[in-house]
């Protein structure tokens, strides 16, 4: 009995030593995650033998994950506060922000203050804005998704998202929502705007990737990798292929904008 | 000598794992309160039960709106689902023909079998774009989630109910029929009444798994933590407030999240303790 | 006097084993027959065809004819319904309604339709008398009926029978289990009974159908074997078997 306990015990602390992993770690948003998915596979091909291991959990999870050294790099689609500025971060690609109806609503614009007054619920019809009657549907992602995060940072200016807002917890739940329901109004990631629904320009400016680069789309939130400091080895590889050309070049054609300056700390 | 030795092993290693099943329940408990209970005591017992406002980015973690969501959906489980229940059971026990009866009962059987999570998919498909268009409201409502629950607890209470009407002695139907009752009669004065007791425990197990269900209503809820006005509102379980927000949780959130555990807990210790008393009453 | 069931040539197949066999009985109006026999005679299955409640039960096959007044109750535009208030049922064991004894009894003439209160509590009164329970709960009638014991249960039983006002009463060993008294005091109303109803009585023993009976028919394995008067078949039998059975010699 004792003998085996001990086996055991040798054996499990043998397989707890560093080198074990051989891939990369990447945990956070799963905002980000299908586009690190996406860079993870062409890094893969390009390299073959380097394996990226692409996690979700939420951009706090990942970050923490990253901290505590459970993860090389976490994901983050919000921007760092408190002690995770600290730590070092790379902007990899902005995602801009998209307020999006169904595809025969009326309206094609609407100025924050009218998106504030929707998303409070101090506004509830149609008519209000201009539009037909009806009753809004307001749809909004969960509390914790960086988001919904961004979207509240940007726009809400401290306010409270109104509790009779429908809560849906992933892009495209909410995209499909907006898409079956002519009433609903919601915001997802501008580059999963497709044609089954419309995106409404802010104070006249259109959600366009152009002008979320130059940015007179105020809209859009960074998508940044941060480690517990400076990266290197397997790791440092996979961040500098994701910022050379080709890694950019991977996330313009998954939808991501190009970031108007690159940080790099 | 070797015979007894072999008894108490026997005996022992019985007790063993009937402990250790037990106590894996009790560590789950433990460990559910002792994760909860801390933001119980930071927040108060009645704010936490009796507050209005979920919104853990600003530390408001009042769970009453849930309430009114998990009662609302299960009581509309509850009206959908049992008189169409205790009508089938009836139809089985009292109307059906063998060849029907063969079909319909494994069929239920079936019913029972599919995951909720098929439920909540079917659904989101179906019951919410039809509500959408022909009631209005954004079709994800407490209307979604009551039909689709009672869907789901229609085996529980049709099996169970038929049961207990097949187990009463011949003598109370013949005793009604005899004098001069319909087949209806006899069922709804001396077969219903009688088998009132087996049936109200199969309605209590009904809403327990009601109001623990998750998967189904996720989807078709709308999960907006506030207090609905009408039953075309979006609404908010205590099961899918834990479903939808665990993910993402850190710190007091999370702690909130276990103690909404925790209440969930207790309310379906109660239904299942009063399942428990009716049957043992009769 | 006139027949008031006339039985012909009946043979009663249940899951194809046949249970009665080829019957051939007329009962009189205004008589106590009992129907006499051992276990399994098909005694409760005759009494359950006179009021068709054999209709309940499956894999049943019923030959030859009923007749009740000249007509057969199997014809298609009999209500079985109307025809179970005619022939009303007592069973072995007492069937309470869960409802007040009041209630019990009351509820077959509130099953036609709407009936005043004072004739109701009348006819009420009516029944528990005849039933000879009326000293026993005239003074607490809306209290549940389960609570009365069984021998008192099973008195109500045959009042509520009573109440509906039949032509006919059958009674299928309804005293078995009751205490010498109940049973007395059945057995005493009966012969008040038979001058407004006919009594198919199946005895719960030899000494009670010997005590109460007009008229016995024995049967044995679903054959009636004799039929005539009580003195006679009690007293000077023509069958042997018939005479083994009332001796005791058999069970």
């Amino acid at each position: 009995m004792k003998f085996i306990a001990i086996l055991l015990l040798a054996v499990l602390l043998c397989s707890c030593g560093p080198g074990t992993r051989s891939a990369v770690v990447v945990a956070g948003s799963t905002s980000v995650q299908p586009y690190a998915e996406v860079l993870a596979e062409e890094y893969a091909k390009r390299y073959p033998g380097r394996d990226v291991d692409i996690q979700g959990g939420g951009s706090s999870a990942g970050i923490r994950a990253a901290q505590s050294g459970t993860a090389d790099i976490g994901m983050s689609s919000r921007g760092l506060s408190g002690d995770e500025l600290q730590m070092w971060s790379a902007e990899i690609a902005r995602d801009g922000l998209a307020m999006i109806v169904h595809p025969n609503n009326a309206l094609d614009s609407l100025t924050p203050e009218e998106v504030r007054a929707v998303y409070t619920g101090r506004v509830t019809n149609w008519g209000e804005l201009g539009g037909p009657e009806g009753r809004i549907h307001v749809i909004t992602r969960e509390e914790g998704s960086g988001t919904r995060g961004a979207f509240e940072d940007m726009l809400m200016e401290g306010q409270m998202i109104t509790l009779k807002a429908i809560v849906q917890n992933t892009n495209g739940s909410v995209r499909q929502l907006v898409s079956n329901d002519a009433s609903s109004i919601g915001f997802i990631s501008l580059g999963l705007v497709d044609d089954t629904v419309k995106a409404l320009q802010l104070d006249g400016v259109e959600a366009t990737g152009e002008n979320v680069t130059n940015g007179s789309y105020m809209l859009f939130r960074p998508f940044i990798f941060v480690s517990e400091g400076e990266p290197d080895g397997s790791v440092m590889q996979f961040i500098e292929f994701t910022m050379s050309p080709e890694g950019q070049a991977i996330l313009a054609g998954e939808g991501l904008v190009s970031s108007g300056e690159v940080a790099r700390r | 000598m070797k015979n007894g030795f072999k008894d108490k092993l026997s005996e022992r290693v019985f007790l063993a794992l009937a402990l250790s099943s037990i106590s894996a329940i009790a560590l789950i408990t433990v460990f559910i309160v002792i994760q909860g209970a801390p933001i119980i005591g930071k927040v108060g017992l009645r704010d936490f039960i009796f507050g209005m406002t979920w919104a853990p980015s600003q530390g408001k973690f009042g769970i009453f709106p849930m309430i009114i969501g998990s009662l609302s959906v299960t009581l509309g489980a509850v009206v959908l689902g049992v008189p169409v229940g205790i009508c089938g059971a009836v139809f089985l026990a009292e109307f059906a023909p063998a060849a029907v009866r063969n079909l319909f009962r494994p069929a239920i059987q079936l019913l029972a079998g599919i995951p909720s999570v098929v439920y909540g998919f079917w659904g989101l498909i179906f019951i919410v774009p039809f509500i959408r268009d022909n009631l209005g409201g954004p079709g994800l409502s407490i209307l979604a989630g009551s039909i689709v629950l009672a869907i789901m607890i229609l085996p529980t209470i049709i099996t169970i109910s038929e049961v207990q009407i097949l187990a009463l002695p011949r003598q109370y139907k013949e005793g009604a029929l005899a004098l001069g009752m319909t087949h209806w009669q006899a069922i709804y004065s001396v077969q219903l009444p009688a088998a009132k007791s087996g049936i109200v425990a199969a309605v209590v197990l009904g809403i327990g798994r009601a109001m623990g269900e998750t998967m189904a209503v996720i989807m078709v809820l709308g999960n907006a933590p506030g207090i609905p006005t009408s039953i075309l509102d979006p609404v908010r379980t205590l099961t899918t407030n834990i479903g939808i927000e665990m993910g993402y949780a850190a710190g007091d959130h999370r702690q909130a999240l276990f103690a909404t555990g925790i209440v969930l807990f207790v309310i379906i210790m109660i239904l299942n303790i009063t399942a428990q008393f009716i049957t043992r009453k009769k | 006097m006139p027949d008031k069931f006339k039985i012909e040539k009946l043979s009663f197949y249940f899951k194809d084993k046949r249970v009665i066999n080829s019957l051939d009985l007329s009962i009189r109006a205004n008589e106590i027959l009992s129907v006499l026999g051992p276990a399994n005679s098909g005694i409760t299955t005759l009494l359950r065809t006179l009021n068709r409640l054999c209709d309940t039960d499956h894999d049943v096959r019923i030959e030859g004819d009923i007749l009740m007044d000249g007509k057969s109750i199997f014809a298609p535009d009999i209500s079985v319904t109307e025809l179970r208030r005619k022939v009303g049922m007592v069973f072995e064991v007492p069937t309470p309604l869960p409802l007040s004894i009041f209630d019990n009894i009351a509820y077959g003439l509130r099953v036609g339709g709407r009936i005043g209160k004072k004739e109701a509590a009348e006819r009420v009164e009516y029944a528990l008398r005849t039933a000879a329970l009326w000293d026993e709960v005239k003074d607490r009638q809306h209290i549940p009926a389960m609570s009365l014991s069984g021998g008192q249960q099973q008195r109500m039983c045959i009042a509520r029978v009573i109440a509906m006002d039949p032509q006919v009463i059958l009674i299928d060993r309804s005293c078995s289990g009751l205490d010498p008294i109940s049973t007395a005091k059945i057995e005493e109303s009966l012969s008040q009974l038979k001058e407004r109803f006919t009594i198919i009585l199946a005895p719960h023993n030899v000494q009670q159908a010997i005590r109460v009976s007009d008229r016995v028919a024995f049967m044995l394995m679903g054959s009636l074997v004799e039929e005539g008067t009580g003195e006679k078949v009690f007293g000077d039998p023509d069958d042997r078997r018939t005479s083994d059975y009332i001796t005791g010699r058999f069970g």
